[in-house]
């Protein structure tokens, strides 16, 4: 009697463990040991442990890393609402994202094991194992190759398609709706600077470019262009363009108002079979035709887009090196130029990269100022500076928002030491903001455009602003995305406390800006290392001079010793004969 | 001898559920503001069916509604103040917006058929507020103000949608999806402001409250059922559901009174 | 068979110095030698074969023949023709170039291996002299690999918390700021570094930042902050503890090689 209940009861026991194994081995995914090892050791402090994008890193950076348990993943080569590939996931963990804090693992991690990360990644994320179907890749063919005419196309649909109201007119990531941007996630984002490609996250190619359109930027505020939301999808390039005529007139005539009726009803019957698609009905052949026809004209007008977003980076990025990146003045006999004079398009901006200052408290982990280019003229008495930097947003003043948290007031500063040393081992002052050995500094604010304070700074917490201010002559702009300010001063002053320049003198130069929608406030900026600055000095007439002097001392020498040789010769054939 | 074996096979049946519940909360914790979904749905004639209504009050201090800052397309969106729609509470303290369903329905009637399911965006805000969209059933975005918006609705079960409506884009529907989900948030990335929610939802017992705070749920199949509530700034009953036991023809008063979550 | 001239066997060993300097010596087997070391070098080799070539006078006159038939011989007119007009075209040109270049801004001389002082300091405190300080969580490794475990992981937090902004994610100097620095962020991937240097020395650099640079290691220019404001003593370590378990380069002890 006894034996038989205990013989029941370890049947029950065992029905009861065998059910709770099965739940808890259906919570555990399927893991592949090895990748865990590698991204524990690799990923994790950034992603987490569990891929929520938590790791102990993440509260400093921003972009965030990835939190891998909702499947948004931003660089993808599929379909909008699709999953990523293998691959995808795999060139990200090989090339890095640029612009961000994710490195490439390509040196770093083995094939196999950057193979066996992408396999553990998607543990995180349940739809991986439930698509039964690949994901819907992006085609690539019928490229279109770049040319000025497909820009000029790609540039009227950046307008019409709304691109312009996040990444701004001309590209800078300035557009209206840039500063309440925020990710899935409820992070704080930013719209691309299209004309600094090298920051892009998924690569600056054209496909790239042409992927990320059609596919949208999953978690990010980025849509996806592809399909039916594309501008008059259904239609011709021809009834595109008429019925954009017709859509942009206050009211139409009732002619016009038949005609964009019909057109719309043409869309509409392609955007439903568009809709039948991703909803996963199958299409007639039909429909099929039709919904091929429209994407054709969808992907044409994308590789159009495309190019025009190629077209607005430089081709590749500005030369960063340091020791050759000496910002030289050049010389000019006459005036110097004004604020968009176009004497100064005849000469090449030296580049200077900004970072983040996280050497003092409070720091800047996340700037989003890339870079300050110079440019710089001179003449007998005067030197003049032109400063270019992209800031996606104008802060003139201090304001407080609940969502975006405090913004604070644009500005930029540049940084000289008082004296220039006096040879490569004299010693220069600190490189962030002076220290022992104070550093002479003009301090622009963007809501005095016109204005700049001389300061003398003995470290940060060590400023004072220049009791004689010297008579500079500044302006500034702020236009489309960009701050330019053009700054002249006398190249000698009265003040003791100002920096004197004297032509091919070498002077440390360095850089501080300030982004104030991204908090960037006092300490907490962008900051260059000390760069050279150096007034070019005239090139001197001795190089056309001297060489022609050159050529003619060595003919003259070439025929003098052969003149020389021959006489010898004479004379040993009359010794000879003599003899 | 055979009760005590049947209530061991209890017990340990308990236990065993016990174990997957907690498995299952452990896991998902952060599920808990989302809305029950049935296993499974049977649509079946209801004829004779009991009615569920009541009134959503809002207790505690109503917050005052945020004006929000229209940074951009003044002309269009600042033509009348907007305000932040997570607290709509009107006269008697009567809380509109709050979604109001049956957790456990297993069969019932059928949704009504083509129904309208339209979200406008006039003057560059959602209307309505909360929307139940049945599972399958297409969304017809309306855009009649001439500025660009792009829909972007943060679903995780079912695909992610993110789609630019331009400008001259009268009418964008979107297609249907095929999972019960919700509520997921919608917003328009270009005008920051604009926020709303949609649960997609598998069977029609669900409603939201009016102005009035008021609900109805009809046709609903005499039985006991758990009804459950959602409300964006009040949470929802997921871990104590009202149990109502319906009569077939009769009617259910059930009223809530909300608190503002912590 | 003609024989080779003197002329052009002294010409070969000329010029085959000169490359032997330039890409062989300075380039296959170690760094780029200096214009000035080879311009020496160089001399050196002319006065050799000079003094080689006129140690008797038949020799000379053996050597000058080339140069004798090349000025004067009618056989050699087109030889003659194309040296006259090279040879000033060449130096024309040498002398522009020179002329013409930008001066380079002068170098940064830095001592990348400063000396650093006789104590190790955490602030004002006095841990140790440099060469006995040792990390005191070292003896973990061998004594409770558990408890070095904890250690080695809080220094990877450390580590990515706070220094791979710039070190990079890899720990190869490359991270996301290095770009804009100069001089470069340390490279802990680099053979050359962690075995090269004690756990004290790294201490130091750590604690004390660029600002603690002797003049010799250019402290104005470095970017590295003074940690000891930012990290306790046990974070420092268990850091130097993290780079080289990352990088499975050991710290040189010392009195190595006893």
């Amino acid at each position: 009697m006894l034996r038989k209940r205990i013989v029941l009861l370890s049947i029950l026991l065992g029905f009861t463990l065998f059910i709770s194994i099965q739940v808890f081995t259906q919570e555990a995914p399927e893991v592949s040991a090895k990748g865990k090892e590698v991204y524990e050791e690799s990923c994790a402090h950034c992603h987490g442990t569990e891929g929520r994008g938590d790791g102990s890193a993440a509260e400093n950076l921003l972009p965030k890393p990835r939190d891998f348990t909702r499947g948004l993943y931003k660089i993808r080569s599929t379909e909008s609402g699709e999953l990523p590939t293998d691959q995808d996931l795999f060139e990200i963990i090989t090339k890095g994202m640029p612009g961000s804090s994710m490195p490439g693992w390509e040196t770093q991690l083995k094939t196999d094991e950057r193979w066996e990360v992408v396999s553990y990644i998607k543990t995180f994320y349940d739809g991986f194992k439930e698509s039964e179907t690949p994901p819907r890749q992006i085609s690539l063919k019928d490229k279109i190759p770049y040319s000025d005419e497909s820009v000029q196309i790609g540039k009227g649909l950046y307008t019409d398609l709304g691109c312009i109201e996040c990444h701004g007119n001309v590209g800078r990531g300035d557009g209206t709706s840039a500063p309440t941007l925020t990710d899935e996630w409820g992070f704080r984002t930013w719209p691309a600077n299209l004309a600094e490609n090298w920051n892009f996250r998924g690569g600056s190619d054209t496909e790239d470019i042409f992927k990320r359109f059609i596919g949208g930027i999953a978690g990010s505020p980025m849509p996806a262009f592809e399909g039916d939301s594309f501008l008059h999808f259904g239609l011709t390039s021809e009834e595109s363009k008429r019925l954009s005529v017709m859509e942009n007139k206050d009211e139409m005539t009732p002619d016009e108002e038949e005609e964009s009726g019909k057109l719309y009803e043409k869309m509409d019957e392609a955007v439903l079979v568009a809709l039948d698609r991703v909803e996963g009905t199958e299409l007639t052949p039909e429909a099929q035709k039709m919904y091929d026809d429209a994407m054709k004209i969808v992907y044409e007008k994308s590789w159009h887009l495309a190019n025009y977003v190629k077209s607005l980076s430089p081709e590749k990025r500005p030369e960063t090196a340091i020791g050759n990146n000496v910002l030289r003045s050049q010389y000019m006999a006459e005036d110097l130029p004004i604020l968009g004079d176009e004497a100064w398009d005849t000469l090449q901006e030296s580049y200077y990269p900004l970072v983040g200052q996280v050497v003092i408290e409070p720091r800047q982990f996340n700037p989003t100022i890339d870079s300050v280019r110079v440019k710089s003229f001179y003449n007998d008495t005067e030197v003049a500076f032109l400063f270019t930097w992209d800031d996606r947003t104008h802060n003139t003043e201090v304001e407080e928002n609940e969502d975006t948290g405090t913004s604070y007031e644009d500005g930029i500063a540049i940084q000289f030491p008082v004296k220039p040393p006096k040879g490569p081992t004299d010693e220069k002052p600190y490189f962030l903001w002076g220290g022992k050995k104070a550093v002479y500094v003009w301090q622009w604010k963007a809501s005095a455009q016109d204005q700049i304070t001389e300061l003398t700074v003995k470290g940060v917490n060590n400023v004072t602003v220049q009791e004689m201010q010297g008579d500079l002559s500044v302006k500034g702009e702020y236009n489309e995305g960009q701050y330019r300010l053009w700054v002249k001063r006398t190249l000698a002053t009265d003040d003791k406390k100002d920096l004197q320049l004297e032509s091919g003198v070498f002077v440390p130069i360095a850089f501080s800006a300030w982004d104030g929608a991204n908090g960037d406030n006092d300490i907490k900026r962008v900051i260059s290392s000390w760069y050279s600055f150096v007034l070019e000095p005239v090139p001197s007439s001795r190089r056309f001079i001297y060489p022609p002097i050159v050529a003619l001392l060595t003919v003259g020498f070439l025929f003098g010793l052969r003149g020389f040789v021959l006489r010898r010769n004479a004379v040993s054939v009359e010794t000879d004969t003599e003899q | 001898m055979k009760t005590k074996l049947l209530t061991s096979v209890a017990i340990l049946l308990v236990c065993s559920f016990g174990l997957i519940v907690f498995a299952d909360n452990h896991e998902k914790s952060d599920e808990m503001e989302k809305l029950v979904f049935p296993k499974a749905y049977t649509v079946k004639a209801v004829s004779g069916g009991g009615k569920i209504s009541g009134v959503i009050k809002f207790d505690g201090e109503v917050p005052e509604m945020k004006k929000l800052e229209i940074t951009k397309d003044e002309a269009v969106c600042g033509a009348e103040d907007k305000f932040d729609q997570s607290v709509v509470v009107g006269e008697d303290k009567a809380l509109k917006n709050t979604i109001v369903y049956l957790m456990d329905i297993s069969t019932g009637k059928d949704f009504e058929k083509n129904p309208k399911i339209e979200i406008d965006q006039k003057g560059c805000k959602f209307s309505p507020h909360v929307q139940i969209v049945p599972v399958g059933q297409r969304i017809t975005m309306l855009n009649t103000d001439k500025v660009n918006h792009n829909v972007h609705i943060f679903s995780t079960i079912n695909k992610p949608v993110n789609k630019q409506q331009t400008k001259t884009r009268r009418r964008m529907p979107l297609a249907g999806v095929k999972k019960a989900e919700g509520p997921v948030e919608v917003k328009c990335d270009i005008h920051g402001w604009m926020k709303a929610w949609i649960a997609y939802v598998p069977h029609p017992y669900f409603a939201v409250t009016n102005e009035k705070g008021e609900f109805t749920l009809e046709d609903v199949p005499a039985g006991t059922y758990k009804l459950g509530y959602w409300h964006e700034a009040c949470g929802s009953n997921n871990k104590e559901p009202v149990t109502v036991t319906v009569a077939a023809g009769g009617e259910v008063k059930q009223d809530f009174t909300l608190k503002l979550k912590k | 068979m003609k024989r080779i001239s003197l002329f052009t066997i002294c010409f070969i060993i000329f010029i085959g110095s000169w490359v032997f300097l330039q890409f062989v010596i300075g380039g296959v087997i170690s760094k780029p030698i200096p214009n000035s070391v080879i311009g020496m070098y160089m001399a050196l080799v002319l006065v050799a074969i000079l003094v080689h070539v006129s140690v008797e006078d038949s020799r000379f006159l053996e050597f000058l023949r080339p140069i004798h038939e090349t000025l004067v011989d009618d056989k050699y007119r087109v030889r003659r023709l194309v040296l006259v007009i090279a040879i000033p075209v060449l130096l024309t040109g040498f002398t522009y170039t020179n002329l013409a270049q930008k001066t380079p801004p002068p170098g940064d001389p830095r001592d990348a291996h400063p000396t650093p002082p006789l104590e190790l300091k955490y602030k004002d405190e006095v841990i140790e002299t440099m060469q006995k300080a040792q990390n005191p969580y070292r003896h973990y490794e061998k004594d409770d690999p558990e408890a070095f475990k904890s250690h080695v992981e809080n220094g990877r937090r450390v580590y990515y918390d706070n220094c791979f902004y710039c070190h990079g994610d890899h720990l190869d100097g490359q991270g996301h700021f290095a770009h804009g620095l100069q001089p470069l962020p340390a490279n802990f991937q680099d053979p050359g570094i962690i075995p090269n240097f004690q756990e004290s020395f790294f201490f130091w650099r750590i604690s004390k930042g660029g600002p603690g640079l002797p003049a010799s290691g250019t402290p104005w220019n470095s970017a590295m902050p003074v940690w000891e404001d930012h990290l306790t003593q046990e974070e420092i370590w268990d850091v130097i503890l993290f780079l080289s378990d990352y990088t499975g380069y050991k710290y040189r002890t010392f009195g190595e090689g006893h």
